[in-house]
């Protein structure tokens, strides 16, 4: 991520956009050769394939459109952007995931994503948003398990409840 | 006229002191269900199936009209106060009643949406009692390439979600439209980008990815700009009612959502996200305010939220006149008849006229229930936006995932939920509009399939498009909408609001 | 719900009950996967023997789980995997889940699993709007012959039980079932729609779904697909009209791979037991279910032959690659 400042003078190659428009391309490839893959079964009218190739096409067209932008600089203005507060969310939902995954259960997945995000607007009280966090989803948990009869993912925690 | 009678029948049996608890108790848990995105009325209703069929089928059918009412309210709410749309019908409310509330507006936001959905809700209602046969008739004209052609008109309206650089609106539409071709292909059965990851083959879910773009995407973006300035959240700005001016602003949006939903509702696929796009266009070309769209215009909270809940009374019409489920929530009532050996339908007006009655005459009585249980609800809702900033955040992250837990507990869908939080994140940072992904992945399955339902039907002839009248009367349509905006600019607007 | 006393309270209640029965099945904890999401069949068929089986007696308590996806391939390849040699638990599934396991060309199929029962099964009808030419099942017979590609089916999903007996009823008449122009519409509602607008020459479907419309007159039957009349039904066979097509949307119950042969005749005998129990029935005659019990070996072989069968007719209209 190129964090160009907001007095960015026009008319200055986007390296942000020219990647952007190299993965629009990218994408449209990824679209035909799936496309390709597809066998036309259908007897009548139009088979699978026809519209990913439609699709492949304008998002080719607009990778040339995006790319011609940032060539030009004719992209927004960005403003800088903090990396650390970013990364600590998704390190709370690439916990969020790897507990449920692992059968850790709800309680304490949810309770790793809420401590995390907290952190990253600012927070520091981790024991306490823990606590908080635990509460809170072993609330929503019995909500859902008691009232719903939905069974979220079940954890050690939860087969205590 | 026989329907009075009817209607006046049927709000006696309304009435009784058990079926206005049924009712109460179903636009609670409705409205309860409805904010948790992910889980709609419809997986309300089977889940209440098994325990509803003790009760009596008019109390039970009662309670599940309440539910279905509900839901579609407390999408909305949620839409408005955290961008977290409680279902794909509320994702164009969240567009500009987001804003509202950041910008201390959420109380009229709300409000608004509640008188919206009543206003709504009643006039369609009353359109079901009444123009039923007569709607339900033209509605099954509708073939699949009427569909499309309906599709093509809200392809040319979406353009109003664009922002200011067609280039990147049509780079967001696009994306959608790639979305949508993730899956199984619903005409032959073969998987399309799937990758062979079989969690892939059902598709994207519009929940998950609305829930990711819209919710995570905001919160990481929030959080990545923090150190910029400490963005106050200020739960009241000015009044936190209505005032007169945003009561002026809302009426005609409401009537106007309200012609756009009860009609496509009544469409065996027409659907509640059509109107909804239909309307916030429609608003946005419409209003006096163009440059507030984007920041927080009134009308385009008014004018969707109308037409969501006018497209909920709408589904009720092929339902209960032909027995058509057109909605999930709708095939859920329709087991909840069949449970009791009652098939709706054209019969059922003729053999339980007192129960038909009584459903139409109950969702009169709900929704002014909704309308009394939400507003109070107003300024409590609007003070949760004064939870600290890391906590109300980490609450909405937590809400957000919660709903795609309960309803796939997957690590893929997880993975996808995070994904698409990182996509909009980067998109709103590029400033690419994030509405269009949504629009392109809604509507590019459907205008996909009914195309080549219609081809298949017609062996490969394209001309089956004008053949139909209804067809090439919303193709004229789209045309003309397309062009309008160039021949315009060609009348010397050309540049005129380049910002 | 409460698990761990329920579990204290369960090894109590069969400590005294070991003493005064030998029946083992009165302390079964079992799980049961619906492989779709809340509120479709399968689901509403794992709710129902969830209710089934507690009100009966026959298990302590019964969790449903749900792993939708593809069909049910995604709940199977779990299943499989996950539930190897584990005697409390069982999965549902369905007629839908042969053809998505043939199409989504599934690591995992049904020859893994261990069948349990048939459960219930639904007669599939073949319909045309009431002012239709087409008055027989060998009137749209002979209009498939004459032009295979202008007879259109309105159904359900590619490769679902609708598009399979398209495909058989083409076959049965001597048409070229690889010619069907068979039409998938996503739900009931949406084929319904397009058969009463006479957008379609014909719809098919299981006959509860158009059994209003039917008797209201909007859709006439051609034909069902039972082996005999229905009872009570004036809507003739296709077998009686000289056309040999029998099929039926069928739901069942399997136990994971790798069970003992004793583990498999308590899970038998607790579904035998649950199918002939009143609450059963109860819940059969609210859903409109047909009864279709079907245990042991017999069924194992019912799902060997519909499997080869389905797989045939997916491979002829070209939705499997053979």
């Amino acid at each position: 991520m190129t964090s160009g400042d907001p007095a960015q003078p026009p008319r200055r190659v986007d390296r942000a956009g020219i990647i952007i428009a190299a993965l629009l391309a990218a994408l449209a490839a990824v679209l035909v050769f799936d496309a390709r893959g597809l066998q036309s079964t259908a007897m009548y009218g139009m088979g699978p394939e026809a519209m990913p190739v439609v699709i492949a096409i304008g998002l080719a067209l607009l990778a040339i459109g995006n790319f011609v932008d940032a060539l030009r600089g004719n992209l927004p203005a960005r403003e800088s952007s903090d990396p650390v507060p970013v990364v600590l969310i998704l390190i709370g939902l690439a916990l969020l995931i790897a507990i449920i995954g692992f059968g850790g259960g709800f309680i304490l997945a949810t309770s790793a994503l809420f401590v995390t995000t907290s952190a990253a607007f600012g927070r520091r009280a981790v024991l306490v948003d823990s606590i908080i966090a635990l509460v809170m989803s072993t609330l929503i948990y019995l909500a859902f398990d008691r009232l719903l009869t939905l069974s979220l993912p079940a954890g050690p925690l939860e087969r205590l409840l | 006229m026989d329907t009075f009678a009817a209607l006046a029948h049927g709000m006696a049996v309304a009435i009784q002191p058990m079926n206005l608890l049924y009712a109460l108790i179903g636009v609670f848990l409705g409205t309860a269900v409805g904010v948790l995105p992910g889980i709609g009325p419809a997986l309300t209703v089977a889940l209440l199936l098994p325990v509803t069929y003790k009760l009596d089928p008019g109390g039970s059918l009662i309670m599940f009209a309440g539910i279905y009412y509900g839901g579609m309210y407390g999408g909305s709410t949620t839409a408005i106060l955290i961008n977290t749309p409680g279902e794909s019908a509320s994702m164009a409310t969240a567009l500009e009643g987001n804003k509202m509330a950041k910008a201390g507006r959420g109380g009229p936001a709300l409000a608004t949406s509640a008188i919206g959905s009543f206003v709504a809700g009643t006039i369609a209602t009353i359109g079901l009692a009444f123009l039923a046969p007569w709607l339900v008739d033209f509605a099954v004209r509708f073939g699949p390439e009427d569909y499309f052609a309906l599709m093509c008109v809200a392809f040319v309206t979406v353009s109003a979600t664009f922002g200011d650089s067609p280039i990147r609106g049509l780079t967001s539409l696009f994306i959608g439209l790639t979305l949508g071709l993730v899956g199984i292909d619903k005409l032959t059965g073969q998987a399309r980008l799937a990758f062979g990851v079989p969690e892939l083959l059902d598709g994207v879910e519009v929940t998950t990815l609305a829930v990711g773009l819209f919710a995570l995407g905001e919160a990481l973006y929030v959080a990545s700009r923090r150190h910029h300035s400490e963005e106050k959240l200020e739960p009241v700005r000015g009044s936190l009612w209505m005032t007169k001016e945003d009561w002026k602003r809302s009426w005609k949006p409401w009537l106007r959502g309200t012609m756009f939903g009860f009609p496509i509702g009544a469409l065996p696929a027409g659907g509640a996200e059509i109107p909804t796009f239909l309307s916030y266009s429609t608003e946005k070309r419409l209003t006096k305010y163009p440059e507030e769209f984007g920041k927080g215009a009134i009308e385009g909270v008014a004018g969707p939220e109308a037409a969501n809940n006018a497209s909920a009374a709408g589904t009720l019409v092929p339902l209960l006149t032909l027995g058509l489920p057109t909605s999930a929530t709708a095939a859920m009532m329709l087991a909840g008849f069949q449970q009791y050996g009652l098939n709706p339908g054209p019969l059922l007006f003729a053999e339980r006229p007192d129960l038909v009655w009584g459903l139409i005459a109950s969702l009169f009585i709900a929704n002014v229930m909704l309308l009394v249980l939400n507003l109070p609800l107003v300024g409590l809702w609007v003070k949760l936006l004064a939870i600290p900033q890391p906590w109300l955040y980490a609450g909405i992250l937590v809400f957000a995932t919660m709903g795609t837990i309960a309803a796939k507990p997957s690590v893929v869908e997880l993975s996808m939920l995070a994904g698409f939080g990182v996509l909009g994140f980067l998109m709103r940072r590029f400033d690419f509009p994030i509405a269009p992904v949504v629009v392109g992945l809604i509507l590019g399955p459907i205008a996909e399939s009914q195309l080549r339902r219609a081809l298949a039907i017609s062996l490969g002839d394209p001309m089956t498009l004008l053949q139909s009248p209804i067809s090439a009367t919303l193709l004229g349509i789209a045309l003309v909408a397309l062009l309008a905006p160039f021949v315009l600019k060609g009348m010397g607007r050309f540049k005129a609001n380049e910002d | 719900m409460y698990r761990f006393p329920a579990r204290l309270v369960g090894a109590a209640v069969a400590l005294t009950l070991a003493a005064a029965t030998p029946s083992l099945a009165q302390q079964m904890e079992l799980k049961l996967m619906a492989p779709a999401a809340p509120g479709g069949g399968w689901d509403q068929t794992a709710r129902s023997m969830q209710q089934a089986l507690v009100a009966s007696g026959v298990a302590r308590s019964v969790q449903v789980t749900n792993v939708p996806g593809a069909g049910g391939s995604v709940g199977i390849a779990q299943f499989v995997n996950g539930a190897k040699g584990d005697g409390n638990q069982m999965m549902v599934n369905g007629f839908v889940m042969v053809g998505a396991l043939a199409m989504n060309k599934s690591p995992v199929t049904l020859e893994q699993v261990t069948p349990i029962a048939r459960l219930t099964e639904e007669i599939q009808v073949i319909v045309v709007p009431a002012n239709s030419p087409i008055k027989t099942a060998q009137d749209l017979a002979t209009a498939v012959k004459a032009d295979i590609a202008k007879v259109t089916f309105a159904g359900g999903s590619a490769g679902g039980v609708d598009h399979v007996m398209a495909a058989l009823f083409a076959g049965a008449v001597g048409a070229d079932a690889k010619k069907i122009n068979y039409i998938p519409f996503s739900g009931g509602g949406e084929s319904l729609a397009a058969i009463l607008g006479g957008k379609v020459t014909a719809g098919i479907s299981g006959l509860s779904e158009y059994e209003g419309q039917i008797k209201s007159g909007k859709l006439r039957a051609i034909g069902v697909t039972s082996e005999k009349r229905i009872p009570g039904s004036d809507i003739p066979t296709f077998k009686e009209q000289g056309i040999d097509l029998v099929i039926a949307n069928w739901r069942s119950v399997v136990a994971p791979p790798g069970i003992t042969p004793e583990q498999r005749k308590t899970l038998s005998d607790a579904v035998e037991k649950m199918v002939k129990s009143d609450a059963w029935k109860e819940i059969l005659k609210q859903k409109g279910w047909e009864d279709a019990y079907l245990g042991g070996d017999a069924f194992a072989d019912f799902l060997k032959k519909e499997t080869v069968r389905v797989t045939d007719v997916l491979k002829s209209v070209g939705l499997v690659k053979s």
